[in-house]
């Protein structure tokens, strides 16, 4: 079970992606995303596919793997185009641009998480929140609140699926909302406590928010040549 | 090592501790033990700072906890009874670098430390894993060196054989057993099951927030315990 709550598809291979600096990477996730829908013509269509197709390929994704991930999108590809069809069926070129938009935002973002270590993530999410200081905003509370969630959220699950199992087993009966909603406050009930005794836990280790990351990022050659790339595509668009 | 004197705390209205005195020796192996409900969490809360008495005060090496909770904090480690919400990272090694970040320590004597603490438990194998995925054992271990990570002085385990089996439950007291006698730490161990006691020199006995017993082991009769529901 707790492998289908993990969170991305990281893979550690020996690819240029895999080596690129990760706040660079989320900077181009946000950059390609925008990109992806100032896009209009056809040329800048194959000009974005092709250079998606490129990055897949440095990825060192297999395209069985690009198959599996993009498998729980396939019933939202379907039903747009069913909805295009059915509604508006002039209109099926743009239902089929819409689709491609969407569908070039997963491969972006699966691109990311296929490349990047959640712990390299949060340390890059925190470096890049740096500027935030100004607000009062501090980055390592922004990194640790990550961290929690992503070490939480599977376990959250699983202790849903134990009370659920323990109140059915007690005949509990869960199209009756009475059970819903003894199932759902059993398990905030359950998720304040954790929440508690975590906070006793980071407070016993000496919780420090203006602690920084330790992990040292420098930019590579690689970075500087992907940004080269990454600037030439925006001027081909524009 | 610690000292508590006349320390109440209450919850709301109720005293869950009342005019606690006691006295830890540095190096020693301390056991406190009570029925569910007799305030011994609440006691060991006291010595990592994480609570404060309402009335009276705790000193940690000569720390007063109320004056300078940070430091008196350095001193005492805590693993806590519900150890699998102590671990805030999802990974085992950047679970264990955690606190060494909040000690503001540079990047390679996180590493170091992290790697001497993995190899002296014999845990470096599970360096990459997701803690959500270890047994409940290797959980414990995780937790265990994330505080000792820390170097304190002192550490306080709290229930620490509930939910282990047999086999787990035997090493993790061989565990605290050798950090007691091996490197001279500090050991407060809180308990309601008497086979727990094995090692322990010193035996601090609650009973409804108040101790009934606080003396060597050799010293402690059933009458005590009997006294203290621990048995029958």
């Amino acid at each position: 079970m707790i492998k289908r709550l993990t969170f991305g598809q990281y893979r550690g291979k020996d690819s240029v992606l895999h080596s690129l600096d990760v706040r660079i990477k989320i900077i181009y996730v946000v950059v390609l995303g925008i990109l992806s829908f100032a896009i209009k013509s056809k040329f800048e269509i194959i000009v974005f596919s092709l250079f998606m197709l490129c990055i897949v390929l440095l990825s060192k994704m297999s395209l069985n793997e690009l198959i599996k991930n993009l498998m729980p999108f396939y019933f939202i590809f379907i039903f747009l185009l069913l909805m295009y069809l059915i509604f508006s069926r002039s209109q099926i070129i743009l239902g089929l641009r819409y689709i491609w938009r969407f569908l070039m935002l997963i491969i972006i973002s699966m691109l990311l998480t296929y490349t990047t270590t959640i712990q390299e993530l949060i340390s890059a999410i925190e470096k890049l929140s740096k500027p935030l200081k100004i607000f009062q905003i501090k980055p390592r509370n922004i990194a640790v609140m990550i961290s929690v969630a992503v070490r939480f959220i599977p376990l959250m699950f699983i202790r849903f699926e134990k009370t659920r199992e323990a109140m059915a087993s007690r005949l509990a009966d869960f199209r009756k909302i009475m059970y819903v909603k003894l199932l759902v406050l059993n398990l905030l009930e359950k998720m304040l406590k954790s929440a508690s005794d975590l906070s006793d836990a980071m407070h016993s280790r000496l919780y420090n928010e203006d602690a920084e990351s330790r992990r040292i990022m420098k930019l590579g050659k690689n970075d500087y040549i992907s940004m080269a790339v990454v600037i030439m595509l925006i001027l081909i668009i524009y | 090592m610690i000292k508590a004197k006349n320390l109440y705390f209450k919850y709301e209205d109720d005293f869950v501790l009342k005019n606690i005195s006691l006295e830890i020796k540095e190096g020693s192996f301390a056991a406190i033990i009570g029925a569910n409900g007799s305030g011994k969490t609440t006691l060991a809360k006291h010595f990592n700072a994480l609570l404060m008495p309402a009335k009276g005060e705790v000193l940690v090496d000569g720390i007063i906890t109320k004056k300078d909770e940070l430091n008196a904090r350095k001193k005492v480690g805590f693993v806590f009874q519900n150890f699998e919400d102590q671990l805030v990272y999802s990974v085992v090694e950047e679970d264990i670098a955690f606190g060494l970040e909040n000690l503001d320590l540079n990047n390679q004597d996180i590493k170091k430390n992290v790697y001497e603490i993995l190899k002296e438990l014999n845990i470096s194998h599970l360096a990459k894993r997701n803690v959500n995925t270890l047994s409940m054992g290797q959980k414990q271990l995780v937790a265990l060196a994330g505080v000792l990570a820390m170097k304190p002085k002192c550490i306080v385990f709290d229930e620490p054989t509930t939910n282990l089996d047999e086999k787990n439950k035997k090493s993790i007291m061989g565990i605290i057993r050798g950090l007691n006698k091996k490197y001279s730490m500090t050991i407060i161990l809180i308990t309601n099951v008497l086979n727990d006691l094995k090692y322990a020199d010193n035996v601090i006995v609650l009973k409804n927030g108040n101790i009934i017993f606080s003396d060597k082991k050799s010293k402690l009769r059933n009458k005590i315990l009997k006294e203290a529901r621990l048995y029958d």
